[in-house]
């Protein structure tokens, strides 16, 4: 669909290159130097993808077949998530068989870290320090870098749906049904056990089931979507809440982005965005503005760091390109050969990994 | 498009041999791919299976009705499972034996992620012979599991005598009128009656009994016998003392000597019928009996007359006096007897209150032809069964403002509701079903040329009325 051509590629996502899988990719997560990353497959497998290094940003590459550079025998079933620190060699997996396994980049051995015949459906990389997130069912579990755990929680009224560190704090949120349970999390604390001495933690309490969590980039606010296809807004500061309602589905995103000015939600086939520049809209919110170009279920969503604009991914295997503000339609569009299965941004926002349910991974240049 | 995978839901009270069943569907060399999603850890390995601990997280939906709650951890785990490109061929989900199985059912209508891939193929539904007749009374739980089954295996049907065994599949039956049912001793049974059924097909499901479709009839079962010179005689019960006799009129020689272990027990609990009623009518010397189709239809143009003799005064019998045809006989059943009957030979027609395995009836020397269940008629349960039938085109539209209006206001009491509709110049069945107030229904192959287009609907819930679920259907006619 894409046709980007030397200086026309100003808002365009540019191919890189093409990596084909032998397996659904389930979750990636790239290393902080955003020129590798891991990808964990249904088979329990998680590749590690390298990058050749990029030539400069005004002059377009061809698209070229990349390779997976290591392929490490993980889990001996289906991998359901993985993460990578923000800033450090740490990264983890978590799989269908109920270890949770933390990996140094410099060593094929991984450390189990925790083991249970429940799946750990969500890892999370503190956005500063070294805290690794796990949740489990109704437990969340904090481990350090050494894989120690130093941070545990059972008390949440339902199963853990989604995690998310504070930007800022030391604090990290998990929600599901009945709110969003935050965290204060000191790993320098040394106590007598993960459980000892904790303080409490503080429930922001919802007649909902959250699906997804995402602090607003200064860690003031708090969006969550929810089964019902609403999304919940906190500030946290005031404790004062709103309800942004209108899907008709369950909302399976929210995302802010980096700015902090806009919030965009996906649910179904919608996808909607508001713009917090102004008033808020009272308990409201402001009005949003639909976006109205996937025609399936979409299925990713999220905002590049640095900046407004953000991509979607559908089962319509449309991958969708938007700046934020710019209106309904979208500034670049691409087919994927098969519904979207994960979108993953680097750090600096400068690559695109996107994966489909055939076993196809691309990267794209973000080119605002 | 892809097949998607078919889910089975089981369910069952405490004790009622959930566990005993998957431990043996996981054990068996059966060749098939099964993920198993347990609310409790049984004594499964995980090689034999994918098996996943699932910790039931039920919620509403945002529909803002109470009845319609979904299930959080099938949502996210039956997400994650399908990913895998090693597809299972089958899904297995336990549930607590606390919990009635509409939130799971429920999830499959309401999440669509979930509607793409697996489709909920049937309710299975354990219930523990041995203790029913207590929990049917008690225990609300099991009503609804039962009413929402659509396989309900009669599980420690050894522990019972066959005439408990006999009314607790009335009552089953009265309960749930489209449900197969099916007796098993430790929960033993052939995986394909588990598993891949498509049960939630009405038609499927009419085709092994439609006889709830019916109005109801104030006689549960009739035969067609023939007699002859010889003296007959009705047996009811075993005169050898030996308890009540096994449902087997051909082989009279043939007893269940088994079953006498039952009797004392089956004494035990109170089941037994005190008294029944039965008609015996005699068939014209001309009636066709050549073949069971020529017998069924001989049966049916009796119906109306046993009903109208039903409707009469009932004769106590006690003593030795021969037994009156064209009266309404109300027989003792409460222990073993042998009733001369006065009875030319030929062709004759019995009906009976309830059927006959559930008192030993027996006609020593007459020959069975043909018999027939009917629709159960207790009416001591909260919770049953109605059956409707249409033989004219339904209105689209009209159709769905009722249903859509009846489920507003009964969509708590409508536990189960299944159906296949014809539409006014429609030549496809539309076919559907729903749970309490979530629904899902589509068009589907056309109608047979040669057969009768006959819409069907039915409903199991609590409280229903009949007639107005007639007149609501009588309004759809287009």
């Amino acid at each position: 669909m894409s046709a980007a051509t030397g200086a026309s590629a100003a808002g365009r996502l540019v191919t890189l290159g093409h990596l084909e899988l032998p397996e659904y990719p389930v979750d990636a997560a790239w290393a902080p130097d955003g020129r590798s990353l891991v990808v964990g497959l249904a088979d329990g497998c998680v590749t590690l993808v390298q990058l050749p290094p990029l030539t400069s940003p005004q002059v377009l590459p061809p698209a070229q077949a990349l390779q997976a550079s290591q392929v490490l025998r993980a889990h001996s079933q289906s991998v359901l998530a993985v993460a990578w620190q923000k800033a450090g060699r740490l990264w983890a997996s978590s799989g269908q068989d109920g270890r949770v396994l933390l990996w140094d980049a410099r060593v094929q051995q991984p450390q189990v870290v925790h083991e249970e015949r429940q799946w750990s459906e969500r890892l999370a990389f503190a956005e500063r320090g070294s805290g690794l997130a796990v949740a489990t069912g109704r437990t969340l579990r904090v481990f350090d870098e050494a894989g120690t755990l130093r941070y545990q929680h059972a008390g949440s009224a339902g199963a853990i749906s989604a995690l998310a560190w504070h930007p800022r704090a030391a604090e990290l949120a998990s929600a599901g049904n009945g709110g969003v349970l935050l965290h204060r999390i000191d790993l320098k604390r040394s106590t007598g056990g993960p459980e000892a001495a904790a303080p409490p933690a503080r429930l922001l309490p919802l007649r909902a089931v959250c699906v997804c969590i995402a602090f607003h980039p200064e860690g003031r606010l708090l969006a969550a979507g929810l089964q019902e296809g609403s999304v919940q807004l906190w500030n946290l500061a005031t404790g004062s809440d709103s309800r942004l309602d209108g899907f008709g589905a369950r909302v399976l995103a929210t995302e802010w982005s980096a700015t902090g000015r806009y919030l965009a939600g996906a649910a179904g086939s919608e996808l909607a965005l508001w713009d917090f520049s102004g008033r808020t809209g009272g308990h409201a919110g402001p009005a949003a503005l639909r976006l109205p170009a996937h025609s399936e279920r979409i299925t990713a969503l999220g905002f590049r760091p640095g900046g407004n604009w953000f991509a979607s991914a559908g089962v319509d295997r449309r991958l969708l390109w938007w700046r934020a503000g710019a209106g309904d339609a979208p500034q670049d569009a691409h087919l994927l050969a098969d519904e979207c299965s994960l979108l993953r941004f680097s750090r600096d926002g400068a690559l695109l990994a996107v994966g489909d349910a055939s076993g196809g991974l691309s990267i794209f240049e973000c080119r605002p | 498009m892809i097949k998607r995978i078919p889910v089975t839901v089981l369910t069952g009270f405490l004790g009622a041999g959930k566990t005993t069943l998957v431990n043996r569907i996981l054990g068996e060399q059966h060749g098939r791919r099964i993920a198993v999603i347990e609310n409790e850890f049984g004594e499964v390995g995980v090689d034999q299976a994918l098996v996943i601990g699932a910790e039931e997280e039920i919620f509403e939906t945002s529909n803002g009705c109470l009845c319609c709650t979904v299930r959080g951890d099938l949502i996210r785990i039956l997400a994650q499972l399908r990913k895998r490109r090693e597809r299972f061929d089958a899904v297995l989900i336990e549930t607590t034996g606390l919990a009635d199985p509409g939130p799971v059912a429920q999830t499959f209508f309401v999440e669509e992620e979930l509607r793409e891939h697996y489709a909920l193929d049937a309710i299975v539904t354990l219930v523990d012979a041995l203790h029913l007749p207590q929990q049917l009374g008690h225990v609300p739980v099991v009503l609804e599991q039962i009413a929402f089954a659509d396989v309900i295996l009669l599980n420690k049907i050894d522990l019972v005598s066959s005439a408990i065994a006999a009314r607790l599949t009335q009552q089953l039956h009265a309960i749930n009128g489209t449900a197969r049912i099916v007796p098993t001793e430790a929960a033993q049974l052939p995986l394909e009656q588990v598993l891949d059924l498509g049960a939630f097909d009405l038609e499927r499901a009419l085709a092994r009994d439609s006889a709830f479709l019916e109005p109801p009839r104030p006689f549960e079962w009739a035969g067609i016998y023939r007699l002859g010179s010889a003296p007959a005689l009705l047996r009811i019960g075993d005169d050898d003392g030996h308890g009540h006799h096994d449902h087997d009129h051909h082989d009279q020689d043939h007893h269940d000597h088994d079953q006498a272990a039952h009797h004392e027990q089956a004494q035990g609990e109170g089941m037994p019928l005190a008294q029944v009623d039965v008609v015996l009518l005699p068939l014209p010397a001309a009636a066709d009996v050549a073949t069971p189709e020529a017998q069924g239809a001989t049966l049916e143009a009796l119906l109306e007359r046993a009903a109208a003799v039903f409707d009469s005064d009932a004769l106590n019998v006690d003593g030795e006096a021969p037994l009156q045809p064209q009266r309404r006989l109300r027989l003792p059943a409460a222990r073993s007897r042998r009733l001369p009957l006065a009875l030319a030979p030929g062709l004759w027609a019995l009906f009976c209150e309830h059927a006959p395995a559930e008192f030993g009836l027996s006609l020593p020397g007459a020959e069975l032809l043909y018999q027939r269940s009917f629709g159960s008629h207790h009416h001591d349960l909260a919770i049953g069964s109605i059956g409707l039938t249409e033989s004219r085109p339904l209105d689209a539209q009209r159709v769905n403002d009722w249903l859509s209006k009846l489920l507003q206001s009964r969509g708590q009491d409508i536990l189960r509701m299944k159906g296949v509709l014809q539409f006014k110049a429609e030549p496809r069945r539309y076919v559907f079903h729903g749970v309490h107030m979530t629904f899902d229904g589509r068009l589907e192959r056309a109608w047979p040329e040669a057969s009768a287009r006959v819409s069907r609907l039915v409903f199991i819930g609590r409280n229903l009325d009949r007639s107005e679920l007639e007149r609501g259907l009588a309004g759809c006619i287009a």
